[in-house]
């Protein structure tokens, strides 16, 4: 980086503290002009915490702000894009029913002189200023006709077209495609190029290294160093990250499994978005499901859950063929467990993380009323087996960080064991060592006896535990392989 | 840091962005309506004599007896995130229904009382089911619920007040316990209600699956939860506290008047809300709704006892207070809420 280029933008010294927790301590951040910075850090290191403090989302803190080189204080989100700096956080804030002009000019539409919207210059606009970075689509359309990468870029566009000069990026890739991320990746070099700073979280090491000019590592709310290009490397951001070494396996270990018995057993399985599913998975192993977005494994996970509606076929799990038409509630009472990629949809934020835990097992732990005191008990263990943290379980689980909040939505399944467990997404806006943490718990569970079905879009996750893979595209099966010797390309040369 | 402006707006920021050392600040937000009505009662004592005597302090009771029965049926609706529109004119009819069964076709109670209060839990369930099966918004068919009782009452009645009333009715709408000096029945019925409904919500797994359902309804499907049929067990109870407030009501004013009970509907989601249960669903309980309806009561009731003011300012100031009351339960509520929000 060029050294006497003078930072835009500094914070120097902030700390902040959410009552009982230190979220961030005496940490110092700096941006200059027409550079990638990216920060990375464990789940609940605080960067999120510290975006919003550079947003302007949160005002209180303690620690000065420095805008070209004037202290600076904002009082809110629209005061900080005011000056230029825009946020695009990980859950979109577009609206999808809009057409993708609409949703570029929201809020501040064009109007003609005669106070309606200008829809023609609107646009107009919109097209040109999409063409300028290289995306030609048609702005009269309906945004959720796109993928949700196109739509992460509109609302990129967004942040741009009201006069953010930076932009920061809250995992803005942990739900896309592998397409889709090299698109994104693009996108932010060419805002690079114009000029526009930015920063950038992610969990994914190899696209911070790709992509980063210099990258702020955060451990516990403490800056624990700021590296180069040319430093950083991914085993040198995760020994920073953690403190420690972490063995990352990218294989599984032998398949241990002595069990031969088929658990569950899925045949000739239609629906709207998939057909002609067969599948098995054996009692202790990791059946790993991979397809991209859309390919339908994700809808397949939740009609054997009873939450997507199938045509045809039938689910026999450990001898038992479901009724058509099963509901939730008798997958989970014949064994089934099912953990959703969107914790956002699986729960309660408000609600104490046991309440969180105990949700799908009420019934087993109070015929009537359920009670506090039996809630607790069965929740505490199942805290500590996936290390929630902090692990207070009476702490509201919004208040925990994203990857915190994804091991409670595994941990609900942990109280009352399942025979199968179905997991999308399991790994999703998880840090490196929560990831392997994980992923030993799949593996724990599959040395138990259990079956485990993976269904998810991200290479490394099935690569790393499955067991066989079935890969899957546009709703149907189109391969199916044991796990060895495979790399990543392998496996996406075959959707 | 250098907060220079002092608006309002800054005010509320650090109202909201309490430090952890005022743990007791926190605890007095978060009781925010039980002050309000701590400062109505303060208020309303000083200013009128009449008010804190015990025989005024029953009739603020009696007073919010049948709004208690509406309102204990409305806060499952409100938790679960729905509306229910319907409630005045459900009432109407099981009151309507059963006044006629008694005078005009000489049935013997209970049959009367049974018919209108089943009528309307029917017209509960049925609107429950609606929403539930067609995704309806509960909105819309509580308000052709609205139409459809509101309707069966004129027919009924033809327009015409029927004035005399079972002794069942009006032992439960006016009866005393104890002399005349007693207990109204009217109260005791209201306690049983609220009580009941705080119990079901607050120790049992249907309760439970209320607030889920209300806070939200993926995950609570997520966990196995038939969110329908909890729609719809709730749309049915709410039916069926509006059709035993009917009969109340019905009681206490000695006649079935199709119009008599009206300004229920507003009144009830007032009180409810007024108690801090969210119109979004998920967050309240019914405690907070007796907080909400005895603001209501006191309020009402305060305003009689001071006799300079203008009888016809009354409903204002009403309006006004309510709208005050509301503006310190939610900047105080939103507090918690808004770090993680965004
Ligand atoms: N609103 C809040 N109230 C209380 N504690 C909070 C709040 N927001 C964050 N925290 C805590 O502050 C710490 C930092 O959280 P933050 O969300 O910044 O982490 P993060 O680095 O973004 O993690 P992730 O990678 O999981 O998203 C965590 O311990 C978290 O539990
Ligand atoms: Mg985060």
């Amino acid at each position: 980086m060029d050294v006497n280029k003078q930072p835009i933008l500094e914070l120097k010294n902030i700390s902040k503290n959410f009552r009982s927790i230190q979220a961030l301590q005496h940490v110092d951040f700096d941006l200059v002009e027409g550079e990638v910075h990216a920060l990375v850090g464990e789940n609940g290191a605080g960067k999120s915490t510290l975006m919003r403090i550079l947003a302007g989302i949160y005002t209180e803190y303690e620690g000065s702000y420095y805008l070209d080189g004037k202290e600076i204080q904002f009082h809110s989100p629209h005061d900080a894009l005011e000056h230029g700096i825009g946020m695009i956080h990980q859950e979109l804030s577009v609206i999808p029913e809009l057409s993708v002009a609409e949703n570029l000019f929201l809020g501040r539409q064009p109007v003609t002189r005669w106070g309606i919207i200008d829809w023609r210059s609107m646009e107009q606009v919109a097209q040109k200023e999409l063409h300028s970075l290289g995306f030609d689509i048609d702005v009269t359309m309906p945004l959720e006709r796109f993928s949700l990468g196109t739509q992460q870029v509109i609302e990129v566009f967004r942040a741009i077209l009201s006069g953010a000069r930076v932009l920061v990026m809250d995992e803005p890739t942990s739900a896309l495609s592998p397409a889709e991320v090299k698109q994104l990746i693009e996108l932010v070099k060419t805002l690079k190029s114009q000029g526009r700073s930015i920063i950038y979280i992610s969990h994914f090491l190899e696209e911070v290294v790709q992509v980063a000019d210099r990258t702020t590592v955060l451990r516990n709310g403490v800056s624990v160093g700021t590296l180069d290009s040319q430093e950083a490397t991914v085993d040198r951001l995760i020994g920073l990250m953690l403190g420690r070494e972490i063995t990352r396996s990218t294989h599984p270990e032998e398949i241990g499994s002595e069990y031969q018995e088929t658990l569950l057993e899925i045949k000739d399985l239609n629906a709207d978005v998939f057909s002609d599913i067969n599948l098995n998975v054996k009692r202790g192993e990791i059946l790993g499901l991979y397809g991209p977005i859309g390919a339908g494994h994700f809808d397949l996970a939740r009609a054997l859950f009873g939450l997507y509606k199938f045509d045809s076929g039938s689910i026999i799990l450990d001898g038992k063929t479901f009724p058509h038409g099963h509901s939730a509630r008798y997958a989970i009472e014949n064994g089934l467990a099912y953990a959703t990629e969107s914790r956002r949809k699986s729960l309660l934020l408000d609600d104490a993380i046991y309440r969180n835990i105990t949700m799908p097992h009420l019934s087993k732990i109070g015929t009537l009323a359920p009670q506090r005191a039996k809630e607790l008990a069965a929740a505490v263990p199942a805290i500590q087996q996936v290390n929630v943290n902090p692990p207070d379980p009476l702490n509201p689980v919004g208040k925990l960080s994203g990857g915190n909040q994804q091991k409670v939505a595994i941990a609900r399944w942990l109280t009352f064991p399942p025979k199968v467990f179905i997991m999308s997404e399991p790994t999703r806006g998880m840090d490196v060592g929560a990831k392997s943490e994980v992923l030993g718990l799949l593996r724990k569970f599959r040395d138990e006896g259990y079956g485990v079905i993976v269904a998810s879009s991200e290479p490394e996750t099935i690569l790393a535990v499955c067991d066989r893979i079935v890969v899957m595209s546009r709703g149907r099966i189109v391969s199916r392989l044991e796990n060895k010797n495979l790399d990543k390309d392998a496996l996406m040369r075959l959707i | 840091m250098n907060s220079t402006k002092t608006t309002v707006a800054s005010l509320v920021e650090k109202l909201r962005a309490l430090p952890k050392s005022s743990v007791w600040a926190r605890r007095f937000a978060a009781l925010a309506p039980l002050w309000t009505l701590a400062a109505l009662f303060l208020f309303f004592g000083l200013a009128s004599e009449g008010f804190l005597r015990p025989i005024n302090l029953r009739n603020i009771l009696t007073q919010v007896s049948t709004l208690a029965i509406f309102a204990t049926g409305m806060t499952f609706v409100l938790l679960l995130g729905q509306i229910d529109l319907g409630i005045a004119a459900v009432a109407a009819l099981s009151a309507m229904l059963g006044a006629h069964m008694f005078t005009k076709m000489g049935i013997p109670e209970p049959w009367p009382i049974l018919s209108g209060i089943g009528v309307a839990t029917l017209l509960g369930l049925i609107s429950g089911v609606a929403s539930a099966r067609f995704r309806i918004p509960t909105f819309m068919t509580t308000l052709a619920m609205q139409l459809i009782a509101g309707g069966l009452v004129t027919y009924i009645s033809k327009g015409r007040v029927i004035t005399e009333v079972s002794d069942v009715a009006a032992f439960l709408g006016s009866g005393k316990i104890g002399g005349n000096d007693g207990l109204p029945v009217i109260v005791i019925v209201a306690i049983v209600m609220l009580l009941l409904g705080h119990v079901i919500l607050r120790y049992t797994r249907f309760g439970r699956y209320v607030y889920m359902t209300g806070a939200n309804k993926a995950a609570a499907r997520l966990a196995g939860v038939n969110t329908n049929r909890v729609l719809i067990i709730v749309m049915t109870i709410c039916g069926f506290t509006a059709g035993f407030a009917g009969i109340i009501s019905m009681g206490r004013l000695h006649s079935a008047q199709p119009d008599a009970t009206e300004s229920f509907l507003i009144d009830t989601i007032g009180a409810v809300v007024l108690g801090g249960t969210s119109l979004a669903g998920g967050r309240g309980s019914m405690l907070q709704t007796v907080v909400g309806l005895l603001i209501y009561g006191t309020l009402r009731n305060g305003l009689d006892n001071i006799p300079t003011i203008d009888i016809y300012l009354k409903e204002f100031i009403t309006g006004v207070v309510l709208l005050i009351a509301l503006l310190i339960n939610t900047v105080f509520a939103g507090r918690e809420q808004r770090d993680q929000t965004i």
